[in-house]
């Protein structure tokens, strides 16, 4: 085992590489921007590193520097976490050049994968069913014509090096072909400096499942079950459970042989993300491969028992997997809610401030992987993915309960969060009983954003609006409060006008955010572009 | 405990968007007609308040808002996350008042909701816009985020451009009633 691992990245996903270091007796080396200087991750390790400024790009993502603060610590292995540059096969090699080692698959493995169309020819040659489509990027509108033609519309336009729905069009005829070919191709040059485009046939509501890999380097690939992750709004997961109610145990075993040999197809070794849809027939095509660990990994670390990232670790530093596949299997159930500094109920408009109070939940069956704390800045820089609530429970059932029952000990003040939207998701009889897909929640996003407290919770709000003002209006005495003997006992909110976030002052952080619905124009959210 | 409203402080509360009339007496509140006994309590070192309502005890989570007796009250239990505000009679007349006043003044100007760069605009001076016309595109968190007018209006002035940068609250386009 490595003595001192650097980790290139911030927020949660630090933490949980730090946390898992620790079990493993490795050191570890933080680094951080300078609106990161005193982050979490960065009071977690044991030692830390400046590497620039606040933008992820003069931070985050320079390679060059991420590798001298590996030099210079004396770390040997840099793991990469997701987002910013854990997919970039330069960086990967650039770390193994340095003598250095990446706890991720090699670069080669990430350059095979790395375009959705070199992903695509490599599951086509290895007999991976893969969506009818090109491998090769549209030249013009007439081919795409021709090719759509051969499998029917409707069909779906993407950016070969796309991500976050940019540069994806559905096409549902010949006559919007050529008009979305061109907004396609726009739009990826502009995301991605790429335009090249490609046709695949599209697929109706299907369901986005997941099946997770591990390999080491001694010849061992595993599959690891399911994730179902079809709660998603604009390619954004927000919802993820293993396993799926969708997958069968015979599903299952298709699904994940499938799965082993587009990894081993590509040279794959550590934990990776063989992403497919999964059709109302059952029938199921892979998408692409992700080349890191993923978001929402605990869920299949809580019904396997298998811990991923010190997993990752361990094969990185040469270890063999211990596991044989026949004594792979989920047990029980899990449940991931991403909770994310954005409003909803407002067009997900993104939330900034001050986190002035935190109350993660707990109790039995419940993980809060976080990057948060009181104090912390939720600024524009990076993710709003705040932390993630994880539940297990026996059953489906039980897990759902499990998840209402801790997202209702949560509390988060200093931003608005997804947390009510969760809940209302959580509360919905359509998710309850599994039938959802990837257009799901799109479709009822706006009923389950609108629907009404309860009679019960609108009373309570509506009593402490009453007592609350009362206790906020000078009394003719000119005495504060001047209600009933309790009412508003001791709640003076700080009205002085200040502005900004109090840190830490119940009283007046309850102050001054303005983040009414009513306060501002109406916002919709467009193209999304983060992990 | 229920029986007769007593006399007391008369508020009206509308949540969200319904109107409904709480009664604060010295023995508690009146709502619905009975009187319940009520207290609020503030939690050391936290923005947490505890409503009791009878026997019943609520968590909740107030923020206030622009406006006097306006909050946004988080229920965690309850998954409610509410806008509620609260009026007494004279601050009722005030209120209307001030509003008689406001609808001389025009359309309210749009403003930055969060810091960010703004990316497109998508609108010149002297343009008329109706409710949901796209105004402003603005980039924050990694996002795109489309600013739409809330009224109908002729655009009177925009003081942003694409590639500036603007703090919350920053005015971004100044409209004029048509």
């Amino acid at each position: 085992m490595f003595t001192k691992v650097l980790i290139a990245n911030r927020g949660e996903i630090a933490l949980r590489v730090i946390r898992a270091c620790r079990e493993l007796g490795v050191r570890t080396v933080a680094v951080y921007s300078d609106v990161d200087a005193t982050a979490p991750h960065v009071r977690a390790a044991d030692e830390a590193v400046a590497i620039g400024g606040p933008r992820a790009t003069e931070s985050y993502l320079r390679g060059d520097a991420l590798i001298a603060a590996a030099r210079r610590t004396g770390a040997e292995a840099i793991h990469p976490g997701y987002g910013f540059l854990s997919e970039r096969a330069p960086f990967a090699r650039a770390v193994r050049d340095a003598g250095l080692v990446w706890i991720g698959p090699p670069a080669e493995a990430i350059e095979a994968l790395g375009s959705k169309t070199a992903a695509r020819t490599l599951a086509g040659g290895a007999g991976v069913p893969i969506v009818p489509g090109t491998t090769e990027p549209l030249r013009d509108a007439e081919e795409a014509g021709r090719i759509a033609a051969g499998f029917g519309y409707p069909v779906l336009l993407k950016a070969a090096a796309g991500g976050g729905g940019k540069g994806m069009r559905v096409v549902r005829s010949r006559a919007e072909l050529a008009g979305a070919l061109d907004a396609a191709r726009r739009e990826a040059l502009g995301a991605f400096g790429d335009d090249a485009v490609y046709v695949e046939k599209f697929i109706e509501g299907p369901r986005h499942v997941e099946i997770q890999v591990l390999g080491d380097t001694h010849g061992t690939m595993l599959s690891l079950g399911e994730r179902e992750c079809s709660v998603q709004r604009r390619h954004q997961k927000i919802i993820e459970e293993a396993p799926s109610v969708a997958v069968s145990p015979e599903r299952r075993r298709a699904m994940g042989e499938t799965a082993v040999r587009a990894a081993r197809a590509a040279g794959y070794v550590n934990a990776g993300t063989c992403e497919f849809l999964l059709d109302r027939d059952g029938r199921f095509y892979f998408l692409e491969m992700n080349t890191r660990i993923q978001v929402e990994h605990p869920v299949t670390e809580l019904v396997t028992g298998i811990d991923l990232v010190a997993w990752q670790l361990r094969i990185a530093a040469g270890e063999r997997l211990p596991f044989r596949q026949e004594e792979i299997a989920p047990r029980g159930w899990a449940l991931e809610c991403r909770i994310t500094s954005e409003d909803p109920a407002n067009g997900f408009l993104p939330s900034t401030g001050r986190i002035a109070f935190l109350r993660a939940p707990s109790g039995a069956g419940v993980r809060w992987d976080g990057g948060i704390e009181p104090g912390s800045e939720v600024g524009l820089y990076y993710d709003p993915l705040l932390a993630k609530l994880i539940v297990w429970a026996p059953t489906r059932g039980e897990a759902v309960a499990r998840m209402r029952r801790a997202l209702g000990e949560l509390v988060i003040d200093g931003v608005t969060t997804s947390r009510e939207l969760l809940l209302q998701i959580l509360a919905d009889e359509e998710f309850r009983s599994g039938s959802i897909d990837i257009h799901w929640l799109e479709r009822r996003l706006a009923s389950l954003v609108e629907r009404p407290p309860s009679p019960e919770a609108l009373r309570a709000a509506a009593v402490a609006a009453a007592l609350l003002t009362r206790a906020d209006t000078p009394s003719p005495r000119g005495a504060p409060g001047g209600g009933p003997p309790g009412a508003g006992d001791g709640h003076r909110p700080g009205g002085t006008g200040a502005a900004g976030v109090g840190p830490g002052s119940g009283a007046s952080a309850n102050g001054d955010r303005i983040d009414g619905p009513s306060r501002w124009t109406s916002v919709a959210r467009r193209e999304a572009v983060r992990e | 405990m229920t029986g007769p409203a007593a006399a007391g402080t008369v508020y009206l509360v509308e949540i969200e968007g319904r109107p409904t009339t709480v009664t604060v007496t010295a023995d508690g509140v009146s709502i619905d007609g009975q009187l319940i006994p009520a207290t609020i309590d503030t939690v050391s070192d936290s923005p947490i308040r505890l409503l009791r309502l009878g026997d019943a005890v609520f968590e909740l989570v107030p923020r206030r808002g622009e406006r006097k007796g306006s909050y946004t009250i988080v229920l965690p239990a309850a998954g409610a996350r509410v806008g509620v505000e609260a009026l007494d009679e004279r601050s009722r007349a005030v209120r209307t008042l001030r509003a008689a006043t406001a609808l001389a003044t025009g359309p309210e100007p749009v403003r930055a909701p969060m810091p960010g760069l703004v990316t497109r605009v998508l609108v010149s001076v002297g343009d008329a816009v109706r409710p949901g016309d796209g105004l402003i595109v603005m980039e924050a968190m990694k996002m795109e985020n489309e600013l739409r007018a809330k009224s109908a209006g002729r655009v009177r002035s925009l003081p942003v451009a694409p590639g500036t940068a603007v703090e919350k609250g920053a005015l971004l386009v100044e409209l004029a009633s048509d």
